[in-house]
């Protein structure tokens, strides 16, 4: 290791004073372990919230609900009020300036702005 | 305010005693650890760990928070990036949450046999009971800690600011973080979980649309725009507008205020030498070389050839001495004589004599005597061919094979006559054309131009479209010229030929046994299919071309407005623009505002949940003990928290949007905390340092055996 990298204390020690069971106990060096942890939403199917009374509140019923008002529709590409919608890559965009930019987008350019409001083509 | 972080390792760990707990804040962006009872974390880092590799010696290290990032050449880490314990607002990979309490703990100097400090940890609002049994479980196995206490960091962050009078006993906590934001009751300084709301939105995904319309914006600056960058970028410029359309039309009309609010980043830019326009000295200078240069060459060639002549001629003068010498030599001397010359005949000395003769006339540039030759055919055909009159019989077998070749020769010599005849004859043709055409134009010059123009144009067309067919097999779309066979281009008319010979011969013939080859037809096949491209190309096209070319010329003589299609399309190469500073400037102007917007509307990035403003409407709604007295009390005490409501504007924002949806005249006040960032690990602090808080505790012991179901149940009492 370079001088200034232990000088700086980068490297997180493998052996820790303080610990009962050191990193390398738990999870020895050389074994493949599968994937030990679950996802959230792995989690939260285990946590069986439907056997809890609803009034209780959980990290699943907490959750806001969608908008009551009528959502803003702004232009992809610019930020602006976007009064019209190009029904061809189903961008929204402000005015014709825009859409001549619209149009000569590349496909992919086009399926990232999308993506961006999570409105992309996701082929599975 | 970039993010500063704060990792010197401390060395009074030993002086606290084991009774005065350790206070952790465990958020999805920073992780703060320190004392209880005082003012401020002692050690703050990013809450991210990386596992690159070392590259010189290939050993994967852990490498926890955010360090110099001039540190990082040493290590390899295109493998894997950062990494965090964290999937939304939810610890979920305790490997990595270990790496990262690793580091705090020995940060705050730890080094005895075990952690012996009761711990207060945040966790997020109705944390599932599986991610605090984990971290429980960890802090107890590995680290030894006696007891813990989980609580939440806008709780703490609202006790926080009410001791300090800031906010009341009864209010709401809105609490925009990292990965989500929460709307939290409180009635009498105690937290109303029933009344929450969580929107998935928070500072991560502002940085992140952030990242992605400047790196679509800029696609040639997209490496510039890494994570911290953008992370800086929105701390630094970013502002939440009063009214989002408004601020937008300002952007969108240009005005003046549009322009002042815009912000430019210059990338380092070096501008490129400028190129000064030789001067005529160095022109003068540079013709000079190239002349001398030039003059040496031709000296060269001259001396090479002069040198060449010289041999020849004495190789000339050298054989007709010795022809000369042959003849007075007598006869029968004569192979003893040739044997020492080296020569075998009379004949090839003469021979070489002719060619050393003919080599020294084309050196020295005079006109071979071929051309002389044929012109003489002409007359001396009489002679030279005179055997062919001469019936067969009456000649010797030399004499019939001299003839035959006589024969070969007299036609060779007349087809040439006839072709020169014919070429002669087709340009009296054309001259008479031409002639003809003049008339015309004389009698009509307007109309003649007129009909050469469409008859140009015509011809053009069926010239071009003939060629497209042949390479590019009917596909109408002229902007392909580059003729290959790639994906989605069409074969041209042989190779579809070719295809089709092929499939044919592969297909016709039955599935039974193979019997291509039996018979001879069979391999007619190759012959059809190695017939090339231009086998099939008749005299039309030909005859066509050379009309375009003449209707071409013609036009270019009498009408000045005209420009010849030419053959080839020019490639010509895109011109590159110098590259100014402007091209180096990332102008950031609605995205200043656009981005932090998705706080307030999140469908703007395909969440459908409800925005801040909106989110104090429902929580209200959800209190169990909903009144209007309540909620007017409740209102009347708006604390924001938390990273992302540092924006600028937020505070007026969120009060006009909470105005809107509250009825009319009720009281709304909206106060931002002290410090959002950090009010949540010192409300935390104070409370540990709180005599009750060991009634808020739990061991190991407890965990044990009061179970899961305890857990999930654990709720810290904060109002003590």
């Amino acid at each position: 290791m370079e001088p200034e990298v232990i000088e700086a204390e980068l490297v997180l020690p493998i052996h820790l004073n303080f610990k009962r069971i050191q990193m390398y106990e738990k999870y020895p060096k050389g074994q493949s372990r599968g994937r030990h942890w679950k996802h959230l939403k792995q989690i939260l199917q285990a946590e069986n919230y439907h056997n809890y009374s609803p009034d209780e509140p959980n990290y699943v019923n907490i959750e806001s609900p969608p908008s009551m008002h009528p959502c803003k529709r702004i232009c992809d590409i610019t930020g602006y009020e976007a009064p019209y919608y190009d029904p061809r890559t189903t961008l929204r965009y402000a005015n014709a300036d825009i859409f001549k930019v619209i149009r000569s987008l590349p496909n992919e350019y086009v399926q990232r702005y999308l993506a961006m409001r999570n409105a992309a083509v996701v082929l599975r | 305010m970039p993010f500063v972080s704060e990792i010197q390792r401390q060395s009074d760990f030993n002086h606290f005693p084991s009774t005065t707990p350790i206070v952790i804040d465990n958020g999805a962006s920073a992780f703060r650890i320190g004392w209880a009872g005082e003012s401020d974390p002692r050690v703050i880092f990013r809450n991210i760990v990386q596992r690159p590799r070392h590259k010189a010696t290939g050993e994967t290290v852990t490498i926890v928070g955010d360090h110099d990032p001039s540190l990082l050449k040493y290590f390899d880490c295109t493998r894997s990036g950062p990494r965090s314990a964290f999937d939304g607002n939810v610890v979920y990979q305790f490997e990595i949450m270990e790496y990262v309490l690793d580091f705090g703990f020995d940060r705050l100097g730890a080094n005895g046999p075990e952690i012996d400090h009761p711990v207060l940890i945040t966790e997020c609002v109705c944390n599932p009971v599986q991610s605090r049994s984990k971290m429980a479980e960890l802090l107890f196995e590995t680290y030894g800690v006696p007891s813990i206490a989980f609580g939440v960091d806008a709780a703490f962050s609202y006790m926080y600011n009410q001791q300090l009078g800031i906010c009341d006993k009864d209010g709401l906590a809105i609490c925009p973080g990292f990965t989500a934001s929460h709307v939290i009751p409180f009635i009498d300084g105690e937290p109303v979980y029933k009344g929450c709301c969580r929107t998935n939105i928070g500072g991560y995904h502002v940085t992140d649309s952030l990242k992605q319309l400047l790196s679509l914006k800029y696609p040639h600056h997209m490496a510039r725009f890494t994570w911290e960058k953008v992370e800086d970028l929105k701390m630094e410029h970013c502002y939440i507008a009063s009214d989002y359309a408004s601020e937008a039309q300002l952007f969108q009309k240009g005005t003046k205020e549009a322009e002042e609010k815009t912000r430019c980043w210059q990338l380092p830019w070096i501008p490129p030498p400028t190129e000064e326009p030789p001067s005529e000295e160095e022109i003068a200078r540079k013709a000079a070389i190239k002349e001398k240069q030039g003059q040496r060459l031709r000296e060269m060639a001259e001396a090479k050839r002069s040198s060449r002549i010289n041999e020849l001629e004495n190789e000339v003068r050298g054989l007709e001495f010795l022809l000369h010498q042959l003849v007075q030599v007598a006869e029968d001397d004569i192979p003893s004589f040739l044997s020492e010359t080296g020569y075998i005949s009379k004949q090839e000395i003469e021979s070489a004599l002719t060619k050393a003769t003919q080599s020294l006339r084309k050196a020295k540039g005079e006109p071979k005597d071929e051309q002389a030759e044929t012109e003489d055919h002409t007359d001396a055909t009489n002679e030279k061919f005179h055997l062919i009159n001469v019936p067969d019989d009456v000649l010797s077998p030399e004499q019939l094979k001299e003839k035959r070749r006589q024969l070969f020769l007299k036609t060779t010599s007349e087809g040439r006559q006839r072709a020169k005849q014919k070429r002669y004859e087709v340009e009296l043709e054309r001259e008479r054309r031409n002639q003809l055409d003049e008339e015309r134009r004389m009698e009509n010059p307007e109309l003649y131009l007129e009909e050469l123009r469409v008859k140009y144009k015509e011809l053009s067309e069926k010239v071009e479209h003939r060629k497209r067919l042949k390479t590019n097999g009917g596909h109408t779309n002229g902007n392909n010229v580059s003729g290959g066979v790639g994906r989605g281009e069409r074969l041209n008319a042989a190779q579809r030929e070719r295809m089709r010979l092929l499939t044919t011969a592969a297909f016709d013939r039955g599935k039974g046994e193979d019997t291509f080859g039996a018979r001879d037809e069979d391999w007619q096949l190759y012959k059809l299919m190695s017939k090339d491209n231009n086998d099939d190309d008749d005299e039309g096209p030909d005859e066509d071309e050379a009309e375009l070319v003449r209707l071409s010329s013609r036009l270019q003589g009498i009408d000045p407005t005209f420009v010849p299609k030419s053959d080839v399309q020019p490639t010509e190469m895109p011109k590159f623009r110098p590259l100014t500073k402007e091209d180096f400037q990332i102008v950031m102007g609605v995205e200043r505002f656009r981005c932090p917007e998705i706080l307030f509307h999140p469908n703007w990035i395909g969440v459908d949940q409800t925005g801040l403003d909106e989110m104090t409407d429902v929580s209200l709604r959800r209190l169990p003990s909903y009144s209007d007295d309540i909620a007017e009390r409740l209102t009347n005490s708006i604390l924001i928290t938390g990273g992302s409501c540092l924006f600028p504007g937020i505070r007026e924002r969120l009060e006009a949007g909470i105005r809107m949806i509250r009825p009319c005249g009720s009281p709304i006040r909206v106060v931002r905390a002290l410090d959002p960032i950090l009010d949540a690990w010192r409300g935390a602090s104070v409370y540990a340092a709180g005599s009750q808080f060991t009634t808020q505790t739990f061991s190991r012991m407890d965990y044990h055996e009061k179970g899961e179901d305890w857990l999930r149940r654990y709720q810290l009492r904060y109002s003590l």
